[in-house]
């Protein structure tokens, strides 16, 4: 007896994959997408705590109320792009940390947008 | 015969390429030294192949042997790099993807270069205000500073990305084909200096007064085609700028794979060399299993080095596989028994490689009658293959590696001054205070 056909659902070819791929929920443009590891506190009140990946866009136009990351003293910080009396400035997410003015000259120095922040759960975490 | 108008009806060819392309990689993630003095180093170490523009005006010259200048650099406070092809390489894939959609078709020339070729508005338009838009996007993007050069063909394109780059007025950004009168550009360009010339017309050219591109564009054409052939006439068709190069779209599928390095030191031993063969092959059939290629034939090919005094010497074998592979333990037992014919006692050996040849397509051979091992064994074979090549991408490479590629390795390259591979590796990735 000839084995009988599939039913139209279940043949192999119409199955579509489920999985949501990450890559195309968290990254907007890959050539300009770069990963960085936060070190220190002082976003903790914007949800982003130390040892979390960070994944920053450098495609992107800073807006004010983003969260940027900036090149100043030889290093990358991690900051909201706020606007106070008219200029602009890089504020912490945490009482202890003053605000940092940034002067016309210092526009340049706005590196990125961080876009989205993971953290492991589990008991291996992502950094080593 | 008078200077030759620039046609116009055709699309133009625009040339972009990086600045100072390793240099600039060096900075992109690490803000530390941009706006320093910085130079990358040729594999051992040996010589400077790139400088940051601060680098440049402190008078460090291209090619100049690290040796020679180390001393001078530690007290110019220059950064000083081993060449991190792993970053260059990465850097090199966003800055293609980045410039694909700004034109119609775009050529991978080299790691930091690219032809593209777009349509030229109405009335010989001026691209230079799109060349700077481009530049602009790719420095917010990749923060990569690139140069562009802008013509009706492909010579001219490469021409005027020459003088975009070296005329600070013009902002890296020069497009030939839109000025009414492009001698004076040509005229200050050497003859030698024309892409793809080669030195033989170039010389030919010096010899009969012919010193620079305008001369060369307007000589009479039947004189160059007698002494060059074809390639001279499409040479001077280009410089009247009709497109006869055409953009090489599709890269030709890879006929050979080829893994060389040279020693940092001589290596002496047959062990040693044994060991360094073993480590290229092991590279090369991981490239081969990512290309998705086999191989039925390796190279081996060692040589001494041409300055030691004594005698040069250089050798090379080559073994052909029964059935194509790409399993590194197949490669390693058909080359290494090479080694023994390549090693000479009284000759140490500075370089070294593999290159393995008459590549396929591994859907070729899936269905072939003479599988090396049954069918179960073979696709083990392929995940052990695949679980490497995994683990080295992933905690980088050597990670996982045979035994016969050594564990103690005096010779291996010196890339004493690398910097991390930031932008493809988990646990390289830069810091961020926060």
């Amino acid at each position: 007896m000839a084995p009988r056909p599939l039913p139209n659902s279940l043949a192999p070819s119409t199955l579509e994959p489920t999985a949501t791929s990450l890559e195309e929920q968290l990254i907007r443009c890959r050539a300009s997408t770069f990963l960085l590891r936060v070190s220190g506190e002082s976003m903790q009140g914007a949800g982003i705590r130390h040892g979390d990946l960070l994944i920053v866009d450098r495609g992107l136009e800073p807006r004010v109320g983003q969260i940027v990351v900036a090149y100043l003293d030889g290093g990358f910080t991690l900051k909201r792009l706020a606007r106070h009396r008219g200029r602009l400035r890089l504020e912490a997410a945490h009482p202890a940390y003053p605000p940092l003015e940034l002067s016309r000259s210092d526009e340049h120095r706005l590196w990125g947008v961080a876009l989205h922040v993971i953290r492991a759960l589990a008991a291996r975490p992502l950094h080593r | 015969m008078g200077s030759c108008p620039l046609a116009s009806s055709h699309p133009a060819i625009v040339l972009i390429d990086g600045n100072n392309f390793y240099a600039s990689c060096e900075a992109v993630m690490d803000p530390a030294v941009l706006g320093r003095p910085l130079v990358v180093l040729s594999n051992n170490d040996g010589c400077i192949v790139s400088r940051s523009a601060e680098a440049r005006a402190l008078g460090i010259r291209m090619g100049q042997p690290y040796f020679q200048v180390r001393r001078d650099l530690e007290r110019q406070g220059v950064v000083v790099r081993s060449s991190n092809y792993t970053l260059y390489a990465d850097m090199s894939q966003r800055l293609m993807a980045t410039l694909e959609p700004w034109v119609e078709a775009l050529e991978i020339y080299s790691i930091d270069e690219a032809f593209g070729r777009l349509g030229r508005p109405a009335g010989n338009g001026d691209l230079s205000g799109w060349g700077q838009q481009l530049r602009h996007h790719v420095l917010c993007q990749l923060g990569l500073p690139v140069a562009v050069g802008i013509g009706p063909s492909k010579v001219l394109a490469k021409l005027a990305n020459r003088v975009a780059k070296t005329t600070p007025a013009r902002n890296g950004v020069f497009d030939i084909g839109s000025i009414p009168d492009p001698d004076p550009y040509l005229e200050a360009i050497a003859v030698e200096e024309v892409w793809g010339i080669g030195r033989q017309l170039s010389r030919w050219c010096r010899l009969r007064g012919i010193s620079h591109a305008r001369a060369l564009r307007d000589m009479p054409t039947g004189e160059l085609r007698r002494r060059c052939g074809v390639v001279g006439v499409r040479l001077q068709q280009e410089l009247r700028g009709h497109a006869c190069l055409p953009l090489e779209l599709v890269p030709a599928a890879k006929r050979e794979t080829c893994v060389s390095r040279s020693f940092s030191q001589p290596i002496t031993t047959q062990a040693e060399l044994k060991e360094a063969i073993a480590t290229y092959l092991s590279r090369a059939a991981e490239k081969l299993r990512r290309q998705r290629q086999r191989a039925g034939a390796i190279t081996v090919f060692v040589r001494s080095s041409p300055f030691n005094g004594t005698s040069f010497y250089s050798n090379s074998a080559t073994v052909s596989l029964p059935l194509a592979s790409n399993d590194t333990a197949v490669l390693l037992a058909a080359a290494l028994p090479l080694v023994p014919q390549l090693f000479r006692p009284h000759k140490p050996l500075q370089k070294a490689g593999v290159l393995l040849q008459a590549l396929q397509s591994t859907t070729t051979l899936q269905h072939h009658l003479l599988l090396p091992l049954p069918e179960e064994q073979q696709h083990r074979r392929e995940a052990l293959m695949a679980a490497i090549d995994a683990l080295n991408r992933r905690y980088g490479s050597g990670t996982v590696q045979w035994a016969a590629a050594g564990l103690h390795t005096p010779w291996r390259m010196r890339r004493s001054r690398l910097s991390r591979s930031t932008t493809t590796q988990l646990d390289a990735i830069p810091v961020v205070q926060a």
